[in-house]
């Protein structure tokens, strides 16, 4: 629980801790997100990265406490600072910390605003939701956020959802996570969809306002290239279970687990030889194709042992397989 | 061999409140894709390299220009008369899902087409069945596991792979691959990149390759050629490799230099540029479409165009007033 101890009043840092989420299935309850334990330190940017069915969009919702249906958490806590287990808590109360305390920008949340209204009117519809008393001041609130991410605040309020370009609504996303003045900021794929020189925009964005709001942040994403722009620390998950953590830098010039070593060898580069990217063979589990017992990745993995059939490999020192941790030991 | 001269496309929009509108998609764009290889187009959203794809494909009609496949210009022929080249250009787009109808199997997918095919070249009907199996052994696929399938049973990059499976079944001379690996799951992705590279050398088969991801360009094709498409104008193009080394246009260093670095593998280049202001789609400047956002435009570049030219004797073409080498990509750490 050292984590815990760290933070300070204002960061909040979460604990994840033996966390497990099933989803109801015809065959039976399927676990997306298994036995997870993970530190977010208070006051750092952390990377989720996985691939389709990995799970990281599942655990992204826990710390929100909105699992959907047929989702449900059957082990496990998320502890954050100043909340507590919010797997714990009734969905009253996880209204009330939700927007206030945690932010979430949805994936895709270039489609997730209302095109029935102005930006300004659903700002008013989340604080009268919240018991605002104070709704000028969330509007000058929602203007200095806008301002600061370089939007006309004014003309953005008075806008429906199809007049602004995809940018745009990424960084209002951003602004209702955050007007509540939240200090924990969940972004789920916030760059997907967004060409390049808008996603270093928003990034760009994403690093100043997490240090000048001393934010705690979750980033999730499919894309090592997002991680290793804004991420301080990264998480790696396959088949419903984080395979390795630990320092951005430290696994990107030296990644440890097979899965880590495979995915950043798969990605392709501007300079070097060609061919020095390589492709990772076999195709990842799906929610019914993630094996019930061993490890996750053993059918693509390249240093596979017999204990993998059997024996699920504990994380030990940020990384999570049998082969590494047998070669470090020793 | 595929070849563009001067293609343009304006789009009308009518009505609305604010009354008729046009939208420039292409201002006279020049290219050439010769057999078996690949020119690849990188810009921004919105920037016309979809519709330039799907004007190949004959998906969209043209308003200006030449489009040359084979020996045939197009724009020499009524439409009806254009149709049967059209199918010698076959496109593939970002989501494979949605470019396979659900509730068929793949082998019913592939079968139709080989059918049609196997008719008007009076090939038995065994045929059929070897040349669909052929296909997708081509494409790195089991038949045996795929062809009773339907296209939900498959994961996204198999999806892919059948998707370019079809397209083979006409036996095309060019694919323009529109954003074809974006919806891949990462690990999967190079196989797709790896697959269109294979065909470039087995097949002869020409490539488009349109994304905003140019590290997937330089993979299918650091061999040919590299377009930099700003607001429908070609604003640089050359070499893969000389490009990315070297590029001169101010918009393809900001473009480059958007690209995410890998810290921990990578050292960012020392010149990375930052556009000064967000892409205003509804300003038509008299000058340089780039001037507006360009750190460095002058009063030249405000009054006048620059045009897509030589920069000295090399293969490279900028469209810059001002073209100077900065180095913005980054570089591995060893």
């Amino acid at each position: 629980m050292s984590i815990v101890e760290l933070s300070t009043e204002t960061l909040p840092g979460v604990a994840i801790s033996g966390l497990t989420i099933a989803y109801r299935t015809d065959a039976g309850e399927l676990a997306a997100v298994s036995d997870i334990t993970l530190g977010l330190p208070a006051g750092t940017i952390t990377g989720l990265v996985g691939e389709s069915g990995s799970g990281k969009s599942t655990l992204a919702l826990s710390l929100l406490g909105a699992v959907q249906k047929p989702g449900r958490v059957t082990a496990g806590s998320v502890v954050i600072d100043g909340i507590g287990d919010i797997t714990k808590l009734d969905e009253h109360a996880l209204q009330s910390v939700r927007g206030a305390q945690i932010g979430y920008v949805f994936q895709a949340a270039q489609n997730s605003l209302n095109p029935l209204k102005t930006v300004g009117k659903q700002l008013l519809d989340l604080g009268r939701s919240h018991r605002v008393k104070d709704l000028r001041g969330l509007l000058r609130e929602a203007k200095v956020l806008l301002s600061r991410m370089g939007l006309a605040a004014e003309r953005v309020l008075d806008s429906y959802q199809h007049e602004l370009s995809g940018g745009m609504r990424q960084r209002v996303g951003i602004m209702f996570a955050l007007v509540l003045n939240a200090h924990l900021l969940v972004l789920d794929e916030p760059t997907t969809a967004l060409d390049m020189i808008t996603q270093a925009n928003i990034l760009q964005i994403v690093r100043d306002v997490h240090a000048e709001r001393g934010l705690t942040t979750l980033i999730v994403t499919h894309d090592v290239g997002v991680v290793a722009e804004v991420a301080d620390r990264m998480a790696v998950m396959y088949g419903g279970r984080v395979v390795e953590h630990g320092q951005t830098m430290e696994i990107l010039g030296a990644p440890r687990h097979p899965y880590t070593r495979g995915l950043i060898s798969a990605i392709p580069r501007l300079t070097g030889p060609v061919d020095a990217a390589k492709p990772l063979p076999g195709t990842p589990p799906t929610l019914g194709t993630i094996p019930r017992t061993g490890c996750v990745f053993r059918q693509r993995c390249p240093l596979r042992m017999e204990i993998c059939d059997t024996v699920a490999p504990a994380m030990i020192g940020g990384v999570a397989c049998h082969a590494v941790n047998e070669t470090e030991q020793l | 061999m595929i070849e563009g001269r001067g293609i343009t496309k304006t789009f009308a929009s009518r009505g609305g409140v604010l009354g008729s509108q046009s939208v420039t998609a292409l201002r006279g764009v020049d290219f050439l894709i010769p057999r078996g290889g690949a020119v690849s187009f990188i810009g921004e959203s919105g920037c016309g390299k979809t519709t330039l794809g799907r004007i190949l494909a004959g998906l969209e009609t043209y308003d200006g220009g030449q489009l040359i496949v084979g020996d045939t210009d197009l724009s020499t022929l009524k439409p009806k008369a254009r149709e049967p080249h059209f199918r010698r250009v076959q496109l593939i787009h970002q989501d494979p899902y949605s470019a396979l109808n659900p509730t068929r199997t793949i082998e019913s997918t592939l079968r139709d087409p080989l059918r049609l095919r196997a008719a008007q070249t009076g090939k038995p009907a065994s045929w059929v069945a070897s040349q669909t199996e052929e296909l997708l052994s081509l494409v790195g696929l089991d038949p045996s596991y795929v062809l009773p399938r339907y296209p939900h049973q498959l994961s996204g990059g198999m999806r892919q792979r059948v998707v370019v499976a079809r397209a083979l079944t006409v036996e095309p001379e060019v694919l323009v691959a529109d954003e074809a690996v974006s919806m891949i799951d990462v690990s999967l992705r190079l196989g797709i990149l790896g697959l269109l590279r294979q065909l470039r050398e087995t097949l002869g088969v020409s490539i488009l390759f349109i994304t905003h991801d140019v590290a997937t360009a330089r993979y299918v094709g650091a061999d040919g050629e590299l377009y930099v498409i700003y607001r429908g104008q070609v604003v640089e193009r050359g070499p893969v490799e000389t490009v990315l080394a070297d590029p001169v246009h101010p918009y393809t260093q900001c473009l480059l230099s958007a690209i995410p670095v890998l810290h921990g593998l990578e050292r960012p280049g020392e010149d990375r540029l930052v556009p000064k202001e967000p892409l205003d789609e509804k300003m038509e400047p008299a000058g340089c479409l780039f001037a507006p956002r360009c750190p460095f435009a002058t009063e030249v570049c405000v009054s006048e165009r620059p045009v897509l030219g030589r920069l000295g004797g090399t293969p490279q073409h900028h469209a810059c007033f001002f073209p100077a080498s900065r180095h913005v990509v980054a570089t591995p750490l060893r």
